[in-house]
């Protein structure tokens, strides 16, 4: 089963590499461990984390693509669909099988037709349209819904710091 | 574990291991001659062995043989050197020390061959591949020290000896086997064949094998006199080597042959040799349980828990086989295989596994799927993976004990969602989780995002609840090309077999006159040939419940491009990114070398990180006042030179 997998994330390292979407890199950590990978994502332009190089971490099982990879920040993040320990929070990571909350339907979860790109990409579009509805961590939705401003000022503040700057 | 225990310990490396035998075997042989050179020897040691034979007689007597040639070889000691030789490795026999040094140093000397023959053969391990030996190579040890100190209860040093060494040997081509697979797997996913390294791998294997025939035919000649339980044991071992050796070369054959990997014919050799490598451990393990008759020791407790293991894994891999066979049963029923044109003419590889398909299972939806693959997604879940259709059949045929999943008869919306609804809810009530799903009203998100950047696209979503008296089952085939030809006598530009595709899903042909009305169906979606995206795109103008756009919202479309609308974005993805650009950041060649690619990545990570830097700290230096403006112009606010944002 696990050879199955590794052809399947050589193929999307092979394409991401060759085809990548802008601002995006992925790639495994070490090829020692093909399972492991480290995504680079560049904050959407026009939204408060533009600029920033937000570095994520992904972990494929070793049934994937059937089972969706897990995705957490490596850097410090205030988003309110990202958890205090950097883990995201989108319904396309979620396996079909297990509906914890039987809040998404099946068709907003992980299908093998997915892709670490079409991953990244969401989590892009993510990063620009947060879903303060469910929050994955309250205090950012609520500051989202409420102090826009101080938001924007927290998000500059990750922003730097992801791109080694020192804080203004 | 024993294996977390002994990462511990601190064992010293092959090097120090090898100066430190050679040394004390040194000492030994130097003792020995020593010892030698008086020509009494032999009359000191046997009078000393016979005194300690006397005094316990229990004793190692079984490792000094009697000497009675002693007296003989007195007289005529010369200082021939092969004699010599002859009385030093004599001595050494008898000297429980040296004999321990002995020892010692064979295992010094098999470790240097082992690691010489792995160095020839497989180069630097990698990471996973050591990882993996040395918890094989621990647990060997835990579950040989058992058997040989709990099981067959041996009483004399010569014996432990004896089944040390056979272990040893066995323990070697079990590692070396297991090593093969492991780098046989690597080696099939690496983008390029090594011929050179699988030609090795294979004459290592041919080795194994040939070394483990030579060990059942020696357990044979030499097992079976001293019993059948003996013989057994012995042959057990051989044959879970052999059965390992050979499932690597039967994956070779399946691949030069270029079988398909998710067929049949792999399936089957996959499940054969599982179950029989399961089986004899099984029965290997419940022998020796059965052997050991003090049934409350701690070795049997192991064992007993060894058995439970490997009977769940084998139970496991046979109800998987069921499922399997339920489900192919199922599909052969209810999907028939694509004819050899659909295939030819689809010109997708697999989209499951991503590779190419030399024959494929058709869905309802007309979506193609290897064999395989596809049983193994729906005993997961009863759905298309490309449009997430609803294969409700399927789930019976597969469903085990639990209750089968409310299978909503959704809307089919594409998988991948824009943000607005695609977090879910941690702290949604647990409650009337069904109820709250199918009252939700339509939902509608636009997102402009023109308003923000000029190259930001535009889309919008459309959730659409499938009315609760919508008929369950789309309409019969018959039915579906009527109203296709009725739509198509109004929109001629549009393929029969869209039009099918999307009636299938609105089931209505005014509903899908809307969607066309709206831009959402386009015409001619199958003239593009982009692998791999086909299904996505697919689902695109299939599902037009959602615009096209949204996959593609996160992308620049270039800097000549103006928000464009969904109808014209969406087919124009792939020719964006093929379109030659000055810049080189795409145009990475994909090595062969791991080293390389790593290399390749890391660069490609520098820029894009020192790009970042310099554009952020441009545009900080422009508006130093105003923190995240909304419409700062990127095509100017980047350098020329800069390759990722233009």
């Amino acid at each position: 089963m696990a050879g199955s997998a590794l052809r399947r994330l050589m193929a999307e390292y092979k394409q991401l590499t060759l085809n990548p979407p802008e601002g995006i890199i992925a790639g495994p950590i070490n090829e020692e461990n093909f399972f492991e990978w480290e995504a680079l994502i560049t904050g959407p332009e026009g939204t408060c984390f533009e600029g920033g190089i937000f570095p994520a971490k992904l972990i494929f099982p070793p049934d994937y693509p059937l089972s969706p990879p897990k995705m957490q920040f490596i850097c410090e993040m205030f988003h309110p669909n990202i958890y205090a320990d950097g883990r995201v929070c989108i319904s396309i990571l979620h396996a079909p099988g297990d509906d914890p909350m039987g809040y998404e339907s099946s068709a907003e979860r992980w299908s093998p037709v997915q892709s670490v790109e079409k991953i990244l990409l969401s989590v892009v579009s993510m990063l620009a349209e947060p879903n303060d509805e469910s929050g994955a961590n309250v205090d950012a939705a609520k500051m989202w819904r409420e102090d826009r401003k101080q938001f924007n000022k927290i998000a500059e503040k990750l922003v730097r710091k992801t791109l080694g700057l020192p804080s203004p | 574990m024993p294996v977390t225990l002994v990462d511990r310990l601190p064992l010293p490396n092959l090097k120090v291991y090898t100066a430190g035998s050679v040394l004390l075997l040194s000492v030994a042989v130097y003792y020995a001659v020593s010892v030698t050179n008086d020509p009494n020897w032999r009359t000191n040691t046997t009078v000393q062995a016979l005194e300690g034979a006397a005094q316990g007689p229990t004793g190692d007597a079984a490792l000094s043989p009697p000497p009675l040639r002693a007296p003989l070889q007195l007289t005529n000691d010369t200082g021939n050197v092969t004699e010599q030789m002859v009385e030093v490795i004599s001595f050494m026999m008898q000297e429980p020390l040296c004999i321990w040094t002995l020892v010692n140093g064979a295992y010094c000397a098999l470790g240097v061959a082992g690691c010489a023959l792995r160095r020839l053969v497989f180069g630097r391990l990698r990471v996973a591949e050591a990882q993996r030996i040395k918890d094989k190579f621990w647990n060997y040890v835990f579950y040989k020290f058992i058997f040989v100190s709990g099981v067959v209860n041996v009483q004399y040093m010569d014996e432990v000896l004896l089944w040390c060494s056979w272990f040893t040997l066995l323990g070697c081509l079990h590692l070396l086997a297991q090593l093969c697979k492991d780098r046989f797997e690597y080696l099939s996913s690496s983008p390029q064949p090594a011929r050179w390294a699988h030609a090795r791998l294979l004459a290592l294997l041919a080795g194994v094998l040939g070394a483990a025939g030579t060990l059942l035919a020696a357990a044979a000649r030499w097992g079976l006199p001293v019993g059948r339980d003996t013989f057994a044991f012995m042959a057990a071992e051989c044959v879970l080597v052999g059965v390992t050796a050979l499932h690597v070369v039967a994956r070779f054959v399946l691949r030069a042959r270029d079988a398909d990997p998710a067929g049949p014919a792999a399936y089957y050799t996959h499940l054969v040799f599982d179950s029989v490598s399961l089986a004899t451990e099984l029965a290997h393990v419940a022998h020796m349980v059965v052997h050991c008759n003090a049934l409350v020791s701690m070795a049997s407790l192991v064992l007993l828990m060894q058995l439970r293991h490997l009977l769940h894994a084998l139970l496991a891999r046979l109800r998987r086989h069921r499922i399997y066979t339920a489900l192919a049963h199922h599909m052969r029923r209810n999907y028939p295989m694509a004819s050899r044109e659909e295939v030819e003419e689809n010109e997708d590889n697999c989209a499951i596994c991503w590779e190419p398909m030399k024959e494929a299972r058709k869905l309802p939806c007309s979506h193609l799927f290897h064999n395989s693959c596809l049983c193994r997604w729906v005993q997961q879940d009863a759905s298309c993976p490309t449009c997430r259709r609803a294969l409700s059949a399927a789930a019976d045929a597969a469903r085990r004990p639990r209750p089968p999943r409310p299978l909503r008869p959704l809307h089919p919306l594409r998988p991948l969602r824009p943000p607005p609804l695609a977090p879910h809810d941690p702290h949604a009530p647990h409650g009337p989780q069904l109820a709250a799903n199918v009252n939700r009203a339509n939902h509608f998100f636009h997102f402009d995002g023109s308003r923000y950047v000029s190259w930001l696209p535009s889309f919008s979503v459309e959730v659409r609840r499938v009315r609760a008296d919508a008929p369950p089952d789309p309409p019969a085939d018959s039915q579906l090309e009527a109203m296709a030809r009725q739509v198509q006598q109004v929109f001629p530009q549009f393929s029969l077999d869209a039009l099918s595709e999307d009636l299938a899903h609105t089931r209505s042909p005014d509903r899908t006159v809307d969607n066309i009305l709206a831009g959402r169906l386009l015409p001619h979606p199958h003239q593009h040939h982009q692998q791999h995206q086909h299904h996505q795109r697919h689902g695109d103008v299939s599902h037009a419940e959602e615009p096209p756009a949204t996959v593609t919202a996160p992308e620049s479309p270039g800097p000549a491009e103006h928000a464009p609308g969904p109808a014209e974005h969406a087919p124009d993805r792939f020719g964006v990114l093929e379109r030659p650009r000055d810049s080189g950041e795409w145009q990475v060649r994909f090595s062969v070398s791991a080293a390389e690619r790593q290399r390749t990545l890391q660069r490609r990570k520098d820029q894009l990180l020192a790009a970042a830097r310099r554009r952020y700290l441009l545009r900080d230096r422009r508006q130093p006042a105003a923190p995240p403006a909304p419409a700062a112009p990127p095509a100017t606010a980047a350098p020329a030179a800069q390759p990722p944002f233009k």
